[in-house]
């Protein structure tokens, strides 16, 4: 029989071992996997996709910036880029880096992928909004045009990602959102949000954070050159004219019924805060709520002018039960959370 | 453990419906070939019964009651997705009685729903029942309105009406009957009441001496309804044989590939209208209100 | 076959540019417009009381289940109710089914066999082997299943269950699982092929997947009889006699909780690693109360659960029990292949603190955990060569626990084997017929292999731990 310290070390040491080489996405192997993916396809892709969006805003790519993009020295980039003009995707004129007309076609091919792939991982898989962009940066790279049509006719070929960006139709056409910046909307105007800008991360985070999504309705209440402090949705919110730059939105004409349906007013609250014994009307389902999620509730009968009852809440603390036409359904807190609904009047009652 | 024990040819059934000429009086509807690819054996049956419903509205006590608990369970081919499988005798037919799952909807894509729907849109019965809860029928009728898209041949079973009572609820089912544009037979299935009246009015509907109509859901929006429209008579166009034309457009506007890929293939192009000429004096017609 | 190509395709083109002016929020516009309609046409059909009853059953009762103060005792005083009505209940016709099939019919069967002449092995095989794991089987089985099962039906018909996974929802939802997985765990209790099958009831693909794969740390009715049987023999002769029954009642309560306990800890990191990107959703109805059909629930429950999963472990037994006769009976060099396995599984076996002929035993009993105890004793004999049993591949139980606690001695068991053979009792692979459940259930190889292995290998690496840990410190 070995010697119990002796064995107790060996076998910590595999363990140790084992996870550091196996760990989920962390390990050893997993990088390797990843790593395998970032070659020469990857990074040409990413500059085409680099310079497309450049000169979608009118911006001017440098080999600078496209080195950054794709994480790659000057010297590389240089290579690159004359390897790409050899396969006649880029032309250099003058310095200025432009994409030929079999460029473009390969960008929006990599955007319709990382477009399709987003919509997917909204829509299919239980992973956090937060994850969407980047899982999809790694996967748009793996697909042929053929495999992309097919992943399309299996989502029921989306035209929107959950970002609210058009996805490319399988023949190259993109059709525009036609959005301006939040900023530029006149003071009182109501818009709707038509897209959020994804990049850079840390800015769409924080929109993220602000609680908006694409379809929201708007509202500006006030701008200066510090501050941009608008409605959306109901709630007040307040960005730095920079952030709300990020977002994309249209004017939206006023209809009688948005007046009443839709109240841009701080009387709604969202569903978990209603008290025990309480009726509420619903006013909708948060735009994030996506999926299979939103369906779900949707079949439950949660909609727009639903009454709901809050009925009694689990004695481990959630979730709570609700009365909603007439069955009694548990919903958690944090699925509450995402139905909103017109603070409770007292005397709102049936 | 399986059903698997019928691997012959679907041909051994002479009243098949390819077999026999449009316009029979009495012809079952079903199309024995599909409900054979969905695992449903139609070789001593006359009538396939399909049975849907919400969950929890005593749909497998009326299953139950109506086959005296003479069936069979199974997982439908390929599917993890239990059914239940029985078949009764009314009059001097016999009928094949298929429990389809409890679902809230048919518009998701949870697996029950889509076999639900699957075996309601391209097994064609003859006739589906879809049970309702008497105690909450708002909630009930969403599921219900949604069959009623997909199928003119069905019957509302208001179950639970014992209980409905006992809460002072009363539901006017001719009411219900008319605005429905199917029969409506208010039962208890626990205490077996309506049952008779339920086998009767499933019985006219096969047979085509009841004729239904019903319910559309109208939808407000110009903009669907215009797209709605140019969609259908395109369908019909092109499958002038399918009998939902308007509710296959709806799905093709929701983005559904399976509708998608059943066009693609010709599936939707095989599934046959089915109307039943009956003598006109035993006629009743159903009408929207 | 009437499908113009050509057609087709301009439908679905027509459709995809419809799809462009008609908007994003066309699903949920289609669904207002049929509920729209449904509370119309119901408004027009339905008459309501005018006032409310004062008085709704459903609700009160409700209040009481779930109250912060009777929710939980009387949850728990009701599952001690039906475990207790199916241990006692289940002991006097599992020990008659037991004598009948056993020891009335496996004499009965030998005179027969020897009356029209069958060869030795032949008998040997068909008898001791493959009828006798059987009848083990069967008579351990199908009691408890035949009261648990019905008795849990009726609580889920009247409505109960749903307030029990509405009661616990909140911790299942901290370890990333469904409130209705308390469900399929408590009857995995009972058996855990129908705990995976019960897991139907959970709708969100990520968590009935957790709920499948941790199922088997719900301690099962096959395993309950070796806990008990170890913790009588070893764990209670530590204390004083008095106190014997109370202290190993106490050790396998411990164990069931620390099955739990797991069932929580794996919940947890599957949701964060491997299951992360399934997709999860909610819903749990709470359906009126309704009195249940005593008699009718007591049949089907019979029918879709009792004789479903008796069947399917039938069929597994019948090849295990002529898999420990042919070992045992097997010799070669004039030593039996049951002998070289143990030898070759031996070292493997002491390094985690039990021994080969336990891990033996946990090979050939694949199909079902009830055999296990039977097949160590016939295994311990074989080795030893110490009185008892019938011969070598019958398997047999011992009278006594002085007797059991001999064989075991003779078989060099000590505190740290019975501690270990606990252990690895709750975390190990499930029964053939759990794991046949699973690939039926979730029709995907890759998860049943995680389900199978997983709790192969932390029973490895738990048990190693325990034994070396208790070298280090005791010997």
């Amino acid at each position: 029989m070995p010697d119990p310290l002796i064995a107790l070390s060996i076998a910590t040491g595999l363990l140790g071992l084992t996870a550091v080489l196996f760990w989920p996405e962390r390990g050893l192997w997993a990088r390797w996997q990843h790593a395998r993916h970032l070659n020469e396809r990857v990074q040409s892709e990413d500059a085409l996709k680099h310079i497309y969006k450049c000169e979608m805003k009118g911006r001017r790519p440098t080999l600078e910036s496209i080195a950054g993009v794709i994480h790659a020295s000057l010297d590389n980039t240089a290579e690159l880029l004359s390897a790409m003009e050899t396969n006649k995707f880029v032309s250099t004129l003058d310095g200025d880096i432009h994409l030929t007309p079999a460029g473009r076609e390969a960008a929006l091919h990599i955007i319709r992928a990382h477009r399709l792939w987003e919509h997917y991982l909204a829509e299919e898989t239980g992973f956090e909004e937060a994850e969407w962009h980047g899982r999809a940066e790694r996967l748009e790279h793996a697909l042929t045009p053929e495999q992309v049509d097919e992943l399309a006719s299996q989502l029921g070929n989306p035209i929107y990602d959950p970002h609210g960006d058009p996805i490319p139709t399988a023949s190259g056409q993109l059709i525009s959102h036609g959005g301006q910046p939040l900023t530029k909307l006149p003071l009182g105007t109501p818009g709707r949000i038509v897209h959020l800008e994804d990049e850079p991360a840390i800015v769409y985070a924080q929109l993220v954070a602000e609680g908006l999504y694409p379809g929201m309705p708007v509202r500006i209440i006030e701008i200066s050159s510090e501050r941009v402090r608008f409605w959306a949705n109901g709630d007040e919110h307040l960005l730095a004219p920079m952030l709300a730059a990020n977002i994309s939105v249209v004017a939206e004409p006023v209809t009688a019924e948005q007046e009443t349906e839709e109240p841009l007013s701080p009387d709604s609250d969202t569903l978990n805060r209603l008290p025990i014994g309480a009726y509420a009307e619903v006013l909708g389902i948060a735009n994030k709520c996506r999926g299979a999620e939103r369906r779900r509730f949707m079949d439950l009968g949660i909609l727009p002018g639903t009454k709901i009852k809050a009925e009694m809440r689990s004695p481990s603390g959630d979730p709570t039960a609700y009365i909603i036409r007439d069955a009694l359904i548990a919903l958690r807190q944090e699925q509450a959370s995402l139905i909103r609904i017109r603070k409770p009047q007292a005397e709102a009652q049936r | 453990m399986n059903d698997k024990k019928n691997l012959q040819s679907p041909i051994s059934n002479p009243a098949s419906p390819a077999a026999a000429a449009a316009g029979c009086a009495t012809c079952p509807a079903h199309n024995a070939g599909n409900l054979l690819k969905l695992g449903v054996d139609m070789t001593d049956w006359d009538y396939v019964i399909a049975l849907a419903g919400n969950p929890n509205t005593g749909k497998s006590t009326v299953f139950n009651a109506l086959t005296g608990l003479r069936q069979h369970t199974g997982n439908w081919p390929g599917k993890t997705v239990t059914r239940a499988e029985g078949g009764y005798s009314y009059g001097d037919q016999r009928y094949k009685i298929v429990d389809l799952p409890g679902t809230y909807s048919l518009l998701s894509t949870s697996l029950d729903e889509e076999v639900a729907r699957d075996f309601i849109l391209f097994g064609q019965p003859d006739v589906t029942i879809i049970v309702v809860d008497a105690t909450r029928l708002e909630r009930n009728l969403n599921l219900a309105l949604q069959v009623l898209e997909i199928t003119d041949r069905a019957v509302i079973c208001l179950n639970l009406i014992d209980e409905a009572r006992r809460h002072g609820i009363t539901v006017d089912d001719r009411r219900l009957a008319r605005d429905l544009g199917v029969p409506v037979v208010p039962t208890a299935a626990r205490q077996g009441e309506g049952l008779d009246a339920l086998l009767q009015a499933v019985s006219e509907v096969a047979t085509g001496q009841t004729i239904c109509k019903p319910h559309r859901v109208k939808t407000e929006s110009p903009a669907i309804q215009s797209a709605l429209q140019t969609l259908t008579a395109q369908i019909q166009q092109a499958f002038p044989e399918v009998p939902n034309a308007r509710w296959v457009a709806l799905r093709l506007l929701d983005g559904d590939q399976r509708i998608a890929d059943a066009i693609r293939s010709g599936e939707l192009g095989d599934l046959k209208r089915q109307e039943p000429e009956a003598k006109q004096d035993l006629v009743i017609h159903l009408e929207p209100a | 076959m009437t499908t113009d190509n050509l057609t087709s395709n301009d439908i679905l083109k027509t459709a995809e540019s419809l799809r462009w002016q008609i908007g994003r929020e066309f699903h949920d516009r289609l669904m207002e417009d049929i509920y729209t309609d449904a509370a119309r046409l119901a408004d027009r059909a339905v008459t309501r009381p005018d006032e409310k009853p004062r008085f709704d059953l459903d609700r009160a009762i409700d209040r009481i289940v779930t109250s912060r103060t009777w929710g939980f005792p009387m949850m728990i005083l009701l599952f001690t109710l039906v475990f207790w009505l199916t241990i006692t209940g289940a002991n006097y016709p599992s020990q008659f089914l037991a004598s009948i099939l056993i020891d009335t019919m496996v004499p009965i069967l030998h005179n027969l066999a020897n009356a029209i002449g069958l060869p030795w092995w032949i008998s040997g095989l068909l008898i001791d082997g493959m009828y006798l794991a059987t009848a083990w089987v069967v008579s351990v089985m199908l009691p408890p299943m035949a009261i648990f099962f019905p008795l849990f039906t009726l609580l889920e018909d009247f409505g109960y269950l749903p307030r029990v996974a509405f009661n616990l929802d909140n911790i299942f939802h901290k370890s990333g699982a469904h409130g209705k997985q308390a469900l399929s765990m408590m009857m995995g209790f009972g058996c855990n092929a129908a705990g995976v099958v019960a897991t139907r009831v959970i709708d969100s693909p990520r968590e009935r997947l957790i709920a499948i794969i941790t199922n088997n740390f719900a301690l099962c009715n096959g395993r309950w009889p070796t806990q008990i049987l170890i913790a009588t023999v070893f764990i209670g002769g530590l204390v004083p006699a008095y106190l014997a029954g109370i202290i190993s009642a106490l050790a396998v309560v411990g164990i069931a909780v620390l099955g739990v306990l797991l069932s929580f800890v794996v919940s947890w990191s599957l949701s964060r690693t491997v299951l992360r990107g399934e997709v999860s959703t909610f819903s749990l109805e709470l359906p009126p109360y309704r009195p249940p059909q005593v008699l009718r629930t007591i049949y089907t429950s019979l029918i879709d659960r009792t004789i479903y999963v008796l069947w399917r472990a039938v069929m597994f037994a019948l090849p295990a029990g002529a898999a420990i006769w042919l070992i045992a009976n097997i010799t070669i060099g004039g030593t039996s292949l049951a002998e070289y396995l143990i030898n070759f599984l031996n070292p493997l076996g002491i390094l985690i603190g039990l021994n080969g002929v336990i891990l033996l035993a946990y090979v050939v009993a694949i199909p079902a955990n009830e055999i296990v105890i039977p097949t160590v004793l016939m295994l311990t004999v074989l080795m030893t060569g110490v009185n008892g049993g019938a011969g070598a591949g019958v398997m047999f139980n011992a009278q006594s626990t002085s007797d059991y606690m001999s064989l075991f001695t003779a078989g060099g068991w000590t505190l740290l084997t019975a501690v270990n053979l606990m252990l690895f009792s709750l975390i190990h692979n499930p029964c053939s017929t759990t794991i046949y459940t699973i690939y039926k259930e979730t029709g995907s190889k890759k998860w049943t292999a995680v389900a199978a292995l997983l709790p192969l290998a932390m029973g490895f690496i738990i048990t190693f731990f325990v034994a070396q840990i208790w070298r280090l410190f005791a010997g």
